[in-house]
């Protein structure tokens, strides 16, 4: 009879399979419900905005060796002596909100993982720019294309990361002067996911631009954004040459940039957190100001990136109290100048996936996540203070991002999530496994972590008394056996080979 | 700091022996005191003590204190910064005198981030302990191509060439520089230390370096010895 009938799932082997296989729905980005956590007042963040003012105005900053600069912004009303630049109160918060766009979408090769990065939205990202990996092996050793690929691999098949990301290792078997080539072709071919093109040259940002072009053609990308790219300010504030370069060619073709002052307080900046606030307000607004006179409307993100110095060493230090305020007050600045902000990822100065590496990484990701970050770099991998992407790591990264998403989604009031039908129908006493309520929504109530062992001691030791990086060490090999490539036209792939042949040959190996 | 740290007494330091004096100036230098380690070196030049002995029971000794309490994290690089910048008050003084006495100088360094390259955080504290240490050290900044090192080796004449890089798609331009020096046939007038925290020892190698400095407190140790030696096989 079809009423029995329909209540059969398929018996073992098809709940063996639902549970096991993670068939992706794709959530492209997260869409944050919950509000944003506020550090300071309107005072407090008005006072910041003012000394920003008195540092553009009165000190100003260095644009190093790039004439470009220096003619854009004494043609907008900037003070422009020698390399120095400083700004009449005001000039540059006009210029970003006269042009800069609040929100962007950038475009992915599958159209349904384009992201939106900006206003409530969340985009998680995977570390970057490490030049070691430690690998499956345990062996701290320098990063390979080899590394590079298994990392853009991994990402694709998380789907708590929304984007591919950019230099996830720093691939040191390739010629430095060929290597972005494999990067961003790597990119495109193994996943199907946003990504970032290269920056440490203008010719490289262009040769970038010239593969995407190949991808997603001439003309759209001129009136789309297909990739966002990392331009680190030289803080304390000074742009170089490399990164104005860069940020050129990309703004110069309606691609985002994310402007970000890097900084490692107490070395590159004050000691103190309204300090470096200030600071890092003053640099990216400069920074925002001038892809805006480049080219009005080019998506530009406000970027930052702060650790503390070990006043003992001078070495970066992660996780600690000062970065997260200096999080909490820069996406609050961002909001009120009115573009996204990108800042936060699982950052640690910890060697290996340890417990340091483990709460370090919790205090940057949590509160990257309350402060309202669009844009998150590094979510997942990050070692050593960026010196070493770790793949147990990257997968014990990606189990927290997923649960990002869960945290960010707020509350359900529907009346599934007020649940009084349970409340009524199970009462004083008893309890809720078995209720109709439990029985229709279990399987999607709780988050479900890939890593965490919950098992009876005994059946934890039967099964190996494996700590949380053997269990994720287990899952990252699993997922690199069975990765299956997205489809990529074959013309469209032909055409990027021959490219990057052609260009390639243009040139010596050269290691600089 | 509180007050109960200090005598209330004034010291003055012209009315110590030289043992009270030496013990006085390494702690002034400890405390970064650049004025009072200058008056020390003067005193005890005019008591009649060389300024080699200077330099090394008062100046170099007390530095060597100053070394240790940084390696195990009881003193803080702004402290180091002050007692390198105290050291090198006293360092002034004794250098003409060191010449003309033809003592060997501590020995002098060039050091710069090489080209491409703008991270200099690491190398300002290498230069910073190497001060400290009582070398002289010219810092010619960042992003430096060959000809730069060369005009800077050819200016300075130093005895040791350091160079820093933070990127892998730099660090190669060591290598450049060494081949170059090489080239040139001066590879051997010079100890070249390189620094940099993507590179590791077997980089050092790679390149042609003298020495791979995994630290600013290993330089400043490693650049004695490897001078040390590198005189004596010439001697
Ligand atoms: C005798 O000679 C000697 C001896 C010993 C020597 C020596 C020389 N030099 C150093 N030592 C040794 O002694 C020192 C003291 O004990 C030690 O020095 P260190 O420098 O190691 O240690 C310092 C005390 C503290 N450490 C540092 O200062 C470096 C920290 C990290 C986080 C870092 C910083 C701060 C910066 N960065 Co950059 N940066 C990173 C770094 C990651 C990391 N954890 O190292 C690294 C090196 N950066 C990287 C990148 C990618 C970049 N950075 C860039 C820019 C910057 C800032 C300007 C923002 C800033 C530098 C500011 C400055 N004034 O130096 C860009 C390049 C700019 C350029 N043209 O050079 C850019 C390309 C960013 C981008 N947009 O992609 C990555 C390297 C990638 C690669 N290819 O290898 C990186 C690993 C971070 C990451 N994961 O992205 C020892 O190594």
């Amino acid at each position: 009879m079809s009423v029995r009938l329909n209540k059969r799932s398929g018996g073992r082997e098809a709940r063996r399979v639902s549970r096991q296989t993670n068939i992706e729905q794709i959530i492209p980005f997260i869409e944050r419900k919950i509000p944003y956590y506020e550090l300071l007042d309107e005072a407090g963040l008005e006072l910041i905005e003012r000394n920003a003012d008195t540092v553009l105005e009165q000190i100003g900053l260095d644009f190093k060796d790039f004439p470009q600069a220096l003619d854009l912004f004494s043609a907008a009303g900037a003070d422009v002596q020698g390399d120095r630049v400083r700004f009449p109160p005001g000039m540059c918060r006009s210029i970003i909100q006269n042009s800069a766009p609040a929100e962007y979408v950038q475009h992915a090769r599958n159209p349904e993982r384009n992201v939106i990065i900006g206003g409530n939205r969340t985009v998680l990202a995977p570390a970057y720019g490490s030049p070691f990996v430690r690998g499956l092996d345990g062996v701290r050793r320098y990063a390979t294309l080899n590394d590079f690929q298994d990392l853009v691999k991994l990402t694709y098949m998380s789907p708590g990361l929304h984007h591919s990301g950019g230099t996830v290792c720093e691939p040191v078997d390739v010629p430095v002067n060929k290597r972005h080539f494999d990067m961003v072709y790597s990119h495109i071919k193994l996943s199907d996911k946003p990504f970032m093109g290269s920056v440490t040259s203008a010719e490289r940002a262009q040769d970038t631009v010239d593969m995407v072009e190949l991808v997603f053609g001439k003309e759209f990308i001129q009136t789309h954004t297909v990739l966002t790219s990392l331009i680190n300010v030289n803080s304390p504030l000074t742009f170089d040459a490399t990164m104005l370069g860069a940020a050129t060619v990309y703004a110069s073709n309606n691609q985002a940039t994310i402007i970000s002052p890097f900084i490692l307080a107490g070395a590159m900046s004050p000691v103190t957190v309204a300090g470096t606030v200030t600071q890092i307000l003053a640099e990216a607004l400069a920074g925002m100001a001038y892809i805006q006179l480049v080219r009005p409307g080019a998506p530009v993100i406000f970027g930052t990136f702060a650790a503390a110095v070990s006043m003992q060493s001078g070495a970066p230090t992660f996780g600690t109290p000062e970065p997260s305020k200096i999080m909490y007050l820069t996406a609050s600045l961002a909001r009120r100048l009115g573009v996204p902000f990108r800042s936060g990822g699982s950052l640690c100065g910890s060697k290996i996936a340890d417990a340091q590496a483990a709460y370090e990484s919790a205090n940057t990701l949590q509160a990257g996540a309350l402060c309202g970050v669009n844009f998150m770099l590094h979510t997942a991998g990050w070692l050593e203070g960026g010196l070493t992407v770790g793949f147990e790591k990257f997968i014990m990264d990606v189990d927290q991002a997923n649960m990002l998403q869960v945290l960010l989604q707020g509350v359900d009031l529907s009346e599934t999530g007020q649940a009084l039908d349970a409340l009524h129908e199970v009462g004083p006493g008893s309890h809720f496994l078995g209720a109709s309520h439990t029985q229709a929504n279990f399987e999607t109530a709780f988050y479900r972590s890939t890593i965490a062992d919950n098992n009876s001691f005994e059946q934890w030791q039967q099964e190996g008394g494996k700590d949380a990086g053997a269990r994720a060490n287990a899952i990252c090999r699993k997922m690199l056996d069975s990765y299956v490539a997205p489809p990529l036209d074959a013309a469209v792939d032909e055409a990027l080979i021959d490219l990057m042949v052609r260009r390639k040959a243009l040139s010596e190996d050269r290691s600089y | 700091m509180t007050d109960e740290n200090y005598d209330d007494e004034e010291i003055i330091l012209s009315e110590l022996d030289d043992e009270e004096l030496t013990l006085q100036m390494h702690d002034d230098l400890y405390d970064g005191l650049r004025e009072e380690v200058v008056e020390g070196t003067e005193i005890l030049l005019a008591r009649n003590w060389s300024a080699e002995k200077v330099l090394n029971e008062a100046l170099v000794a007390g530095m060597t204190i100053v070394g240790i309490d940084f390696r195990d994290g009881i003193l803080f690089v702004p402290e180091v910064l002050l007692a390198a910048n105290a050291m090198k008050g006293g360092m002034a003084i004794l250098k003409p005198l060191l010449v003309e006495s033809g003592v060997e100088p501590i020995g002098k360094m060039v050091i710069g981030t090489v080209k491409g390259d703008i991270h200099d955080i690491g190398k300002n504290l290498v230069g910073m302990m190497m001060e400290g240490a009582g070398f002289e050290v010219v810092d010619i900044g960042i992003n430096n191509s060959v000809e730069d090192y060369l005009a800077a080796l050819e200016e300075h004449n130093p005895d040791i060439l350091g160079m820093s890089a933070l990127l892998t798609t730099t660090m190669p331009y060591m290598k450049v520089v060494i081949d170059e020096l090489v080239r040139l046939n001066i590879r051997d007038d010079y100890v070249v230390l390189v620094g940099g925290a993507p590179l590791n020892e077997e980089f050092g190698q790679a390149v042609g370096a003298d020495g791979y400095c995994r630290d600013a407190a290993q330089a400043a140790q490693m650049a004695p010895l490897l001078l040390h030696n590198r005189r004596a096989s010439r001697a």
